[in-house]
């Protein structure tokens, strides 16, 4: 147990050890001059004697590794550097748009688990019947169909055609409903046929026979004793997918209109604000490891022999 | 069926028998499996018009090879056929019910109470991530009222009359239990509700030798406690002869002899009951000689008439068709065509 | 048609047998084919420059000199999409090509090698694995501007690593079997043996995983194209269209419909021929 948490800390250290390079090479490498940037030298008048006292407060006029030392000794403070452009810390930045990213992120979740959950469920339990025919269908399309294009479709018909729901921006429940909708069907159709696999492989296992042999009903053996073997395949490849699901964050973000850290950097991107492209990747880098080092541990609460093994073969 | 209330007749008259006389407690008529689709033809038949009946108390040892149609039938009693077979043919009775007809909400409420199992595979006897203790609260729970701390009780006290370290096994997840520990678990939750009939499917095999009599032997004393019935299945016919009254021979999914353990132990009559005998190692002074081979290929299943006419020595035209149990004295009956024949050269000489 | 699926799949994939006859995947196989063709005979077919623009004739309805009207430049939406297949489907076999041609050598080497240049392998992996695709792209379409060979980049530095981790674990199974060891007890080079006894093994689940991932590489592509991180206009790409459309979608639906439509035929074609191949590879590998 402890040792897989060690070992997923270091992986941790190292990851964003290699993002940190991996961030700050491509500052340098990009092009353009940070300087004049600030100084907006585009409309204003910018004297040389301003440059160079903004280059050496930033540190630029130092060597590179001195450069490298100095930022990641801030990263651990938590400090990212300023936007280029409102000149505000990025970590602020980051912290005003990262609730918005989390709802929709949560909101699709919430999608994700309420459509596959019930689909799996019905197409494990009649395999090869209509149900798990549709599902199927379904999982076909939900990985087919572009997640921005879906989007669109359901603005036109919800919102333009029915003025049901509005188009985008953020606020009330109803403006939640097309984002996690449009971010939460591709991936709920993958993972109702990833449970359904799981279900069925679970429910060929002995110990439910026996649970049956001693008169278990149905319902208690399919949600206590078959449902948590079969979340060890779903919780693997949502750990895979979580970066993905970021990333079809952003998508949506600019769809709807929302201020999330998607549209953020996106923005950041047009812009040139480099500070927060970095801040935005090493946190979502930081992330993705968070939540498989979450998977990982939760394995061992699926299913406790994984952890005799572990520590047998340690 | 005439036959069977003859021999009943029969046995009534002769000697002195230790099993009570009673009406039986589960009696198996005419039972067909087949693969679903096959509508029952001889082909897709997996288990072929068995007859079996055990009384209150009995023991009842049902023998053959993996394959011969025995856990089968076993699961045929509990319920629990794989979707791709069901039941083409026959009845089950228990306690007067047809346990074919009843509905699957009956069928549950029994199951784990009047008739329990005890699995072949120890370890897949109970879900691995579930303490040994909260699965022991959920089958009592599953069969009635009866409040967490109650069940804990009856729980902790079953798991030490099958002497076990019951705190202990009661907190401890399955994998962290030996497989003898695991069977004496198993045999406690199938224990639990005094079941009238229990069904021990190999219970030692997966377990070494010396494990393996210990569970048999507790069983047995078990048993005799609660006065249950069981039906051992065994493919070692060294635990069947040692500890059942009675037993069954099946052979492709037919029974091909039953009776008394003790007259087919000396008295066979089938050819494979006879090979089966044979076939095993007996411990004596002498340098044993060459265990005797049971011809041909197991497994090798005639399709139709008599499923062991392929390997059998005796077979002739006749046994192309499926021979019916003939009964001789103490309810041993053999189905065998050429036992027919040879008998009934009996009669006619005598 | 059974025989004709079988025969197709043979052509792919030299070792594939018809366990079960699966008509999804021939609807794959076909749609893809026809895509594929319109991508290579569309210069010759289309009725207008997909470039020109002609503001006079700009969001026009679909007439017979444009069959499915025009964009807000007055551009031929029919000849936008064909020559637009050109851009997605052509990234998408260059950056799905060189990921298999990256993934193939260094999956042999480092399952075959094994020791230090393996680990380090592995590490890198792990690295890269915790940065998703889209975001990587995201990084390095922000730092190095966007266009689409920087795309193309990103794309096959996140791709590699599943190919190389196959193609590992391939070799890490086939390398003691006994043939291996024959090999070299016989006194072939490391060269032959992995040239000629482990490449062949590893060909055809290569294959097959990049049928799967070619759905996947161009839903990024559109996506990120989609968001002006891809192809540039007036560059004609199905993404970018959707881009350009956005601002007349709630009067003209069709300029969105349409190249949302193609992306997802042809992704839907790639992952139903993916679906027919799945049970090939032992999922748990990726």
């Amino acid at each position: 147990m402890f040792s897989i948490i060690r070992k997923r800390l270091l992986q941790l250290v190292f990851v964003v050890f290699v993002l940190s390079l991996f961030t700050f090479g491509l500052m340098k490498l990009a092009p353009g001059d940070p300087v004049m940037k600030i100084l907006n030298a585009d409309e204003m008048m910018v004297t040389e004697a301003d440059q160079t006292k903004l280059r050496s407060e930033l540190g630029f006029d130092q060597p590179i590794y001195v450069q490298y030392g100095q930022w990641i000794l801030g990263v651990f403070q938590l400090d990212l550097g300023k936007s280029y452009m409102t000149g505000k810390p990025v970590i602020n930045e980051m912290a005003e748009r990262m609730p918005i990213t989390a709802q929709l992120t949560a909101g699709a979740l919430l999608v994700m688990v309420s459509i596959s959950v019930p689909l799996g469920i019905i197409s494990a339990r009649y395999p090869g019947k209509w149900p798990d025919q549709i599902s199927r269908i379904l999982a076909l399309i939900g990985a087919s169909i572009p997640s921005f294009w879906l989007g669109l479709m359901l603005i036109y018909f919800f919102s333009f055609k029915l003025q049901l729901l509005p188009t985008t921006g953020i606020g009330s429940f109803s403006h939640m409903i097309l984002p996690s909708f449009s971010l939460g069907f591709s991936l709920s159709a993958v993972y109702a046929r990833l449970l359904r696999a799981g279900l069925l492989e679970s429910l060929s296992e002995d110990y439910i026979q026996a649970a049956r042999a001693r008169g278990v009903k149905e319902g208690r053996i399919l949600w206590f004793h078959a449902f948590r073997a079969a979340l060890l395949p779903v919780i693997t490849v949502f750990g895979l997918s979580i970066g993905s699901m970021l990333g079809g964050a952003v998508v949506i973000e600019i769809l709807f209109s929302w201020p999330g850290l998607g549209s953020m950097v996106i923005d950041a991107i047009f812009s040139r604000d480099y500070p927060i492209i970095q801040g935005y990747v090493l946190l979502t880098g930081v992330f993705v490891v968070v939540v498989n080092l979450l998977v990982d541990l939760s394995y061992y609460w699926i299913d406790p022999r994984i952890k005799q093994k572990e520590e047998g073969t340690a | 069926m005439s036959i069977a209330v003859d021999h009943t007749k029969q046995i009534s008259s002769t000697e002195e028998i230790s099993i009570p006389l009673s009406v039986p407690l589960l009696e198996i008529k005419d039972l067909s499996i087949s693969l679903k689709g096959s509508k029952g033809q001889q082909r897709g038949r997996l288990v072929n018009a068995v007859n079996l009946a055990i009384r209150p108390g009995e023991m009842l040892g049902l023998v053959g090879e993996s394959g011969s149609g025995k856990s089968l039938t076993a699961s045929a009693v509990l319920g629990l056929l794989h979707e791709s077979m069901d039941v083409s043919e026959g009845q089950i009775m228990f306690n007067d019910k047809d346990l074919i007809s009843i509905s699957k909400k009956e069928m549950r409420i029994l199951r784990g109470k009047e008739i329990t199992y005890i699995f072949q595979n120890y370890q897949g006897s109970f879900t691995p991530f579930i303490k040994i203790g909260k699965q022991f609260i959920e089958a009592l729970r599953s069969h009635g009222k009866i409040t967490r701390k109650d069940a804990e009780k009856k729980s902790l006290m079953w798991l030490e009359r099958v002497r076990l370290p019951a705190e202990r096994i009661f907190n401890s997840y399955p994998h962290e239990l030996s497989g003898g520990q695991l069977q004496r678990a198993s045999l406690a939750i199938a224990l639990m509700f005094k079941p009238s009939l229990i069904i021990a499917d190999e219970p030692t095999t997966a377990l070494d030798v010396l494990t393996g009599e210990k569970i048999l032997d507790l069983l047995v004393e078990l048993q005799k406690e609660l006065n249950c019935a069981v039906l051992l299945i065994s493919h070692d016919l060294k635990h069947v002869l040692k500890r059942t009254d009675s037993m069954a021979v099946m052979y492709g999914g037919q029974i091909v002899e039953k009776g008394p353990t003790k007259t087919l132990q000396t008295n066979p009559t089938h050819p494979y009951t006879k090979f089966l005998l044979q076939a095993r190692p007996v411990l004596s002074l002498e340098k044993p000689g060459k265990l005797a081979v049971i011809p041909g290929e197991p497994g090798l299943i005639a399709k139709q008439g008599c499923a062991f006419a392929l390997r059998c020595p005796k077979a002739f035209e006749k046994c192309g068709t499926v021979p019916e149990i003939r009964y001789q004295e103490n309810s041993h009956g053999t189905a065998c065509h050429a036992v027919d024949i040879e008998g009934d050269e009996k009669i006619a000489s005598s | 048609m059974k025989t004709a699926y079988a025969l197709l799949m043979r052509s792919f994939f030299p070792r594939f047998k018809v366990k079960r006859y699966k008509p999804l995947a021939l609807i794959g196989f076909i749609g893809l084919a026809v895509i594929i063709l319109l991508t290579i005979i569309g210069p010759f077919i289309v009725p207008n420059d997909p470039l020109t623009a002609n503001m006079a004739e700009r969001l026009a309805a679909p007439s017979l000199s444009y069959p499915l009207g025009t964009d807000h430049m007055g551009r031929c939406i029919f000849s936008r999409l064909i020559i637009g297949s050109q851009t997605t489907l052509g990234i998408t076999a260059i950056v799905v090509a060189t990921v298999i041609l990256i993934g193939i050598p260094l999956g042999l080497l480092s399952g075959y090698i094994g020791g230090r240049f393996d680990s380090f392998m592995m590490r890198m992996a792990d690295g890269f694995i915790a940065l998703p695709e889209f975001i990587l792209a995201i990084a390095i379409a922000g730092f190095l501007g966007p266009s689409l060979f920087n795309l193309m980049i990103a794309v096959v530095l996140v791709k590699w690593i599943s190919y190389t981790r196959v193609v590992r674990s391939i070799v890490l199974s086939e390398r003691e079997k006994e043939y291996i060891l024959a090999a070299r007890v016989g006194g072939s080079s490391t060269w032959k043996i992995i040239t000629k006894h482990l490449l062949p093994q590893v060909i055809s689940p290569v294959l097959v995983l990049a049928t799967l991932d070619i759905g996947k590489v161009i839903l990024i592509i559109s996506s990120l194209s989609y968001l002006g991180l891809g192809a540039q206009p007036p560059d004609p790409e199905w993404g970018a269209m959707l881009n350009d459309g956005r601002p007349y979608f709630q009067t003209i639906p069709e300029l969105m419909i349409y190249p949302g439509m193609a992306i997802f035929l042809v992704v839907l074609s790639c992952n139903l021929i993916g679906e027919g191949l799945r049970d090939k590879l032992d999922v748990k590998s990726m």
